[in-house]
């Protein structure tokens, strides 16, 4: 039974991770909480849920679909609001302002353009489930989990290992430095809205099949910000820990405690974890120079 | 003469970084003190360490006898340390005036409910406040422009402006970082009339971070050299200008002021 | 006056305070709340439990509620206004949800989802203008005391703040507790209008909904915020608009200022008629070289 519960846990935790990892990328850059992060991935799920079912495509195209066109929602929003924003000089709480708003903007867009009602994948995986001894896993969520992970390790590998990883890792330090060694700031911010969007597209769709798409579909992100604030604001490996915590803390507080204190212990335990490392588990100190 | 600040084998770290190394300075009321030192020497980072930006990993700041290690920016300044800012601070989108009454704060001895309904002690201190304001700007030569918003002044006045902030706050020590960066050798020889003039009017002890050679020469009582983060000279403008030691380390390469 | 206009005022009203609050917080401290709806919350639920289950007056309610907001306020702050900005900003979304999560759970007490009914009517027309007036005109005289600008200090610039002796720490602390009483005020008010108040009342977009209409209004300005709150409640009132198409053009509409011009409707200036004699004196002397000179500055 715990063993079952944590197996859930660790599902519903990858889904996080996938939308944590782009908060935690592009804080890392810009030093700002991407608001409207949870509203790409809800429309990375329309756009693959109308693919299928109203464009009649096959499945896997409509996947990369909607990973694409997430990807370039995000860009979208860096380049008609972060972008200008930053050129304006302006304060870094502008740009949450700004995030707010373009994710009131999608989620309400969401309920005029495709309405309100919950919209189902249709069934690719059989709805079976994979014993193993006593335990029983549903399939999606075993493809779920294989692809979070696959995904996962393959954005470590880029992070660290690659070229892009390295001029990334430059420019979160040193924007000015970074331009300054030669590195096109603007093209791989570009980039990172672009990797950080995919990912939440893939977590939408994910999201989509295990439950329904709708337009607030985006507020899971909540619990993904959650994530990289528990494991740190800008730490990419952070936010992964914190996405995994959350997603077994929720399923063990639903399971043994009360499904309506789900929430409730989460926040309480987030504001606690704050008290005593005021920047998460894996952040770091961010000082203003005088 | 009575010591004002006692600074004592003070150090700072920064992981493996020590850019303050055993730094100790005895500063006299009333005197007028440079830091000179090449680029990272640990100039401001001493002034960050005074003013409570920064605790000292080792060693002992006092002020009039007693330690201010540990305590709040705020209640430094409270205490009467005032200092300006080598990248100018301004309350950039408010009015000249108002960057000066911000800092007069203390001065308004009324309470959140007297301030809601502008009863009490409150037309009285408010007023009060803006003529010692409207002096100070006066003093500087800023009364002129004390509408304007002070992120748009002249770089030149914004120091100026940033002076008189810090003077609103009855200061005894006063701390200036770089005041004449940026400016030509006319503007300069101003400022040390202007410092000067702040110095006699204003009972003040001030020590002063410069990279201008002359500007230090011919302001400065005593001057300080620093190097990797501790003093390798202590002496009056005259005897720092003929010392081997400083030559090789600062002099030499002036340039890079 | 026809029922239907008293009630478009009084929820202008309404909103006008929980909005000054926010404006406070936000525009003059430069301090970011997802959590103001939960202060709403807690002075709605703290009086409407007063003058229901303990048949507490009216005006006894009026005040504590919002005192408990600001006690609430008081005790999150010293836990987290040190907190660096997101950081800061995530415990007040939590705080919030949180708050809304409790009275969801604690139903013996508050009715849980159901919420809680048979609120006396006691916000009448005459209450809620003469209790905005006197919000409007406290938060008007702080934020030209030293009180305000010692925010705006903070706002402006932390670190000089600091140096020029200001204790941000307990200013911000000021600054919180004054946005929390206002919107318990807020909240107290439209618990006694509507009668009837439910968790989900108070949920995140109601937070959100604030702070959008400070943005609009013009950060550090109050009179701006009064004047987008009065924008944003009535217009979606005469157009009979859906919810979604309102929140839509809110968003957008943020998403446009905060990029295009980010001081908003007034920016850091205040609402004044001098513009228009100055216009006026522009267009009738025009003979006089002084006066061409522009004002748009």
């Amino acid at each position: 039974m715990l063993l079952q519960q944590l197996i859930n846990g660790i599902s519903v935790g990858g889904i996080y991770a996938l939308l944590a990892t782009g908060y935690a990328l592009i804080y890392s850059l810009l030093g700002f909480s991407n608001w409207a992060h949870g509203e790409v991935a809800m429309l990375g799920a329309y756009i693959g849920i109308l693919s299928v079912t109203s464009l009649q495509m096959p499945f896997l195209f409509a996947v990369i679909l909607a990973v694409v066109g997430a990807g370039l929602i995000s860009v979208f929003n860096e380049k008609i609001a972060y972008k200008r924003i930053r050129d304006n000089n302006s304060p870094t709480m502008f740009l949450m302002i700004a995030a707010m708003g373009l994710s009131t903007t999608f989620q309400n867009m969401a309920i005029v353009v495709f309405g309100p009602k919950f919209k189902m994948f249709p069934q690719i995986l059989p709805v079976g489930a994979v014993k193993i001894g006593s335990l029983s896993v549903g399939l999606l969520d075993l493809v779920s989990l294989g692809i979070v992970i696959v995904v996962i390790i393959g954005l470590q590998y880029l992070i660290t290992k690659t070229k892009f990883g390295l001029a990334v890792k430059a420019a979160s330090s040193n924007m000015g430095t970074a331009s300054l060694l030669g590195i096109n700031v603007d093209k791989y911010i570009m980039l990172v809205f672009f990797l950080a969007g995919s990912l939440a597209g893939i977590s939408g769709v994910l999201y989509g099949m295990k439950y329904t798409v709708y337009p607030q579909l985006g507020n899971v992100a909540l619990k993904a910000f959650i994530a990289s604030v528990f494991g740190g604001l800008g730490s990419v490996q952070g936010a992964i820990v914190g996405a995994m915590g959350i997603g077994l803390l929720e399923t063990l507080v639903s399971a043994y405690i009360h499904s309506g204190l789900r929430d409730l212990i989460t926040f309480i335990l987030l504001i606690a974890i704050l008290l005593f490392r005021p920047t998460g588990l894996m952040g770091k100190d961010i000082q203003d120079k005088a | 003469m009575k010591p004002i600040l006692t600074i004592t084998n003070l150090h700072k770290h920064f992981g493996g970084v020590k850019a303050i190394n055993d730094f100790s300075v005895t500063l006299e009321k009333g005197k007028i003190y440079g830091l000179i030192g090449p680029n990272g020497a640990g100039k401001t980072t001493i002034f960050n360490t005074i003013t409570g930006i920064y605790d000292p990993t080792m060693g002992n700041i006092a002020l009039n006898g007693e330690s201010i290690v540990g305590k709040a920016p705020y209640e430094i300044s409270n205490l009467g340390i005032a200092r300006t800012f080598q990248n100018i601070r301004l309350f950039g989108n408010l009015s000249v005036l108002d960057n000066v009454i911000i800092a007069c704060h203390v001065d308004a001895k009324y309470g959140l409910f007297e301030a809601m309904t502008k009863f009490g002690r409150f037309k009285k201190n408010e007023e009060d406040i803006k003529e010692k304001c409207l002096k100070l700007l006066q003093f500087v030569g800023l009364e002129e422009m004390r509408d304007d918003i002070a992120g748009a002044l002249p770089y030149g006045h914004q120091r100026k402006l940033e002076i008189a902030r810090a003077l609103a706050t009855n200061p005894d020590l006063l701390l200036l970082d770089e005041p004449a960066a940026g400016m030509n050798e006319k503007e300069s020889e101003e400022l040390v009339r202007f410092i000067q003039n702040i110095h006699e009017n204003f009972d003040l002890t001030i020590l002063l971070i410069e990279h201008h050679m002359d500007f230090v020469m011919s302001l400065c009582d005593e001057i300080a050299v620093l190097n990797f983060g501790s003093t390798i000279f202590m002496g009056s403008p005259a005897e720092v200008k003929s010392n081997p030691a400083v030559i090789e380390a600062y002099l030499g390469g002036e340039d890079d002021a | 006056m026809s029922g239907y206009v008293e009630g478009v005022i009084i929820l202008v009203c309404i909103n006008v305070i929980a909005v000054l609050g926010v404006s406070i917080l936000t525009g003059f401290t430069r301090l970011f709340s997802f959590g103001n709806a939960g202060f709403m919350a807690i002075g709605a639920y703290a009086s409407a439990i007063l003058t229901t289950k303990y048949g507490a007056p009216f005006p006894v309610a009026l005040v504590v509620g919002p005192i408990i907001a600001a006690i609430a306020a008081l005790g999150l702050g010293k836990l987290t206004l040190k907190l660096k900005g997101d950081y800061f900003l995530i415990t007040t979304l939590g705080f919030g949800e949180s708050i809304r999560l409790l009275f969801l759970f604690a139903e013996p007490i508050t009715g849980g989802a159901r919420g809680l009914s048979g609120i006396p009517p006691k916000t009448t027309l005459f209450i809620a203008i003469g209790i905005t007036v006197l919000a409007f005109l406290g938060a008007w005289n702080f934020l030209r005391s030293k009180y305000g600008r010692n925010l705006m200090a903070i706002r402006e610039q932390e670190i000089a703040a600091e140096a020029v002796g200001i204790d941000t720490a307990k200013f911000k602390e000021y600054s919180f507790m004054i946005s929390a009483a206002y919107a318990g005020m807020a909240g107290a008010l439209l618990a006694h209008y509507y009668m009837f108040i439910s968790p989900i009342m108070f949920n995140l977009p109601k937070s959100a909904e604030l702070t959008i209409t400070v943005v609009i209004g013009g950060l550090g300005s109050l009179s701006g915020s009064v004047l987008a709150t009065i924008l944003l409640t009535v217009l979606p009132e005469v157009f009979r608009s859906a919810a979604e198409y309102r929140m839509l053009l809110y968003g957008l509409a943020v998403v446009v200022i905060i990029v295009l011009k980010p001081s908003g409707l007034m920016g850091y200036r205040e609402f004044s008629l001098r513009p228009i004699f100055k216009l006026y004196e522009r267009i009738f002397k025009k003979n006089d070289p002084t006066q061409t000179k522009g004002d748009g500055k």
